[in-house]
């Protein structure tokens, strides 16, 4: 029976297993000998000549799917067929139309009718893939389903419960912010304000502002942090000057390093500062940040150095901490490094 | 000349150069993270120069507010953009150029 058949685009996501699960108690269920496809679309065009790293993976990949299969359905195991395809090698599948027309493709050539998305199945990365998929492969005439399987809360959702009190904060300082640029109190302005204000906070109040704040302690930072932006301020001239030299001498002396180390610092606002601030610090730039991780590329051996002595991370922790958090062991103390290092322990 | 275009002059002067350092940089750094730091950077100082010396031309005034504002901003945003090119470099898997590229490594 082709109708109880599903085609099944699959990637490496954390909900992959439990799509796997969901299919496959589906297909046992379903009369007849439906057969489930799992299709691995890579994105990358594969030449004849050598197997891409992502053709390996996908291979890999399908494998343990079907052992899955195979674990799940135990003894129905024979009233379902199973099947495995990687596709779209021959081409670049950029953009969700395109896994759609390679998806629709797959679908077409084996009659099946019905696709069940993992609710993570994203392999384009940061970009939502999914509500375009979907409506580009309904738009193709398959029936289109998401897998209702439960996501982990891996990230703290975008929305947070929120009060009049924060629509009420959000709604006046965008009204004052409105007011200030316009510079003036005209009717007009005012009107046109209240409206500006009241749109961004009635879409934006549950986004922005985030839960209680106090009172006591956002003034001892606020006072914290009126210290530390002169000081970041001095620290980006003097940096700057440096990087001056470096780009204008005739022989280019860099030596541009990546740096990783873990910060000690504890939560997201203090590691965005800190983050920022290493980034406008000239001759050091974050390159990713994981929770307390930093990966940061330096220019020069005296940026790098500046950077591993911990002033910033220091005065950072002083503004978000207090005084006596800043008095806690450099970075270079606490054993970060550099990669020459540690290559030179891998050879 | 009255101190405050002198100070006015000296931070055009300042902004201008730092602008040029970013341009210089972008032209001879080796790779795209060397770039970013010349380009992001060194800027970021040069236009906070030059809306300084905005500031200060219109002394206390509407438009000296905006010009913060605009300084504040771009220290926010300069950076996070950096961050963003930095952090997309590495995705893609480009490797860092280092001073030992020509080595017998």
């Amino acid at each position: 029976m082709a109708g109880d058949d599903l085609l099944v685009p699959v990637d490496d996501s954390v909900t992959l297993r439990k799509t796997v699960a969901y299919v496959a108690e589906r297909a046992a269920d379903a009369d007849g000998r439906p057969t489930l496809h799992f299709v691995y679309p890579v994105s990358e065009r594969i030449d004849t000549s050598e197997e891409g790293a992502e053709a390996t993976a996908a291979v890999e990949l399908l494998d343990r799917i079907e052992v899955w299969v195979e674990e799940d359905l135990g003894e129905d195991a024979d009233s379902v067929g199973v099947e495995t395809a990687v596709v779209g090698q021959t081409e670049y599948l950029f953009n969700p139309g395109d896994y759609a027309d390679v998806l629709a493709d797959y679908a077409r050539r084996h009659g099946v009718e019905t696709v069940v998305l993992d609710p993570e199945y994203n392999p384009l990365g940061m970009a939502p893939l999914l509500p375009p998929l979907e409506g580009e492969l309904e738009a193709a005439g398959l029936t289109v389903e998401l897998a209702p399987v439960e996501r982990p809360t891996r990230r703290s959702p975008l929305t947070r419960t929120a009060g009049l009190g924060q629509f009420v904060v959000l709604f006046c300082s965008t009204y004052a912010f409105y007011l200030l640029v316009s510079g003036t109190l005209s009717t007009f302005d005012l009107a046109t304000g209240a409206i500006t204000a009241g749109v961004v906070s009635a879409l934006l109040w549950r986004i922005t502002t985030r839960g209680e704040v106090e009172l006591s302690k956002l003034g001892g930072r606020l006072a914290r942090f009126a210290l530390y932006v002169p000081f970041l301020l001095w620290e980006i001239v003097k940096a700057n000057l440096d990087i001056a030299y470096v780009v204008l001498h005739p022989r280019l002396p860099i030596d541009p390093r990546v740096v990783e180390f873990d910060a000690a610092v504890w939560s997201a606002l203090p590691a965005t500062t800190l983050a920022n601030s290493i980034t406008l610090t000239p001759g050091t730039l974050t390159v990713d940040v994981t929770q307390r991780h930093f990966t940061v590329h330096s220019l020069t051996a005296g940026a790098r150095d500046d950077l591993l002595d911990g002033a910033l991370e220091r005065a950072v922790r002083f503004v978000f901490y207090g005084r006596r958090a800043a008095r806690i062991a450099s970075p270079a103390e606490r054993g970060a490094r550099t990669d020459d290092e540690t290559e030179g322990e891998n050879e | 000349m009255t101190p405050r275009e002198i100070a006015v002059l000296a931070l055009v002067a300042g902004g201008a150069f730092f602008a040029f350092v970013a341009a210089v940089g972008l032209l001879r750094l080796p790779d795209v993270y060397t770039r970013t730091h010349g380009a992001s950077k060194s800027d970021t100082l040069g236009a906070g120069l030059a809306l300084a010396a905005v500031a200060i031309t219109f002394g206390f005034d509407l438009s000296s507010v905006k010009a913060a504002l605009l300084v504040l901003f771009m220290f926010i945003t300069n950076p996070t953009a950096a961050h963003a090119i930095a952090r997309a470099a590495e995705d893609q898997g480009i490797e860092p150029w280092t001073t030992d590229e020509g080595d017998s490594e």
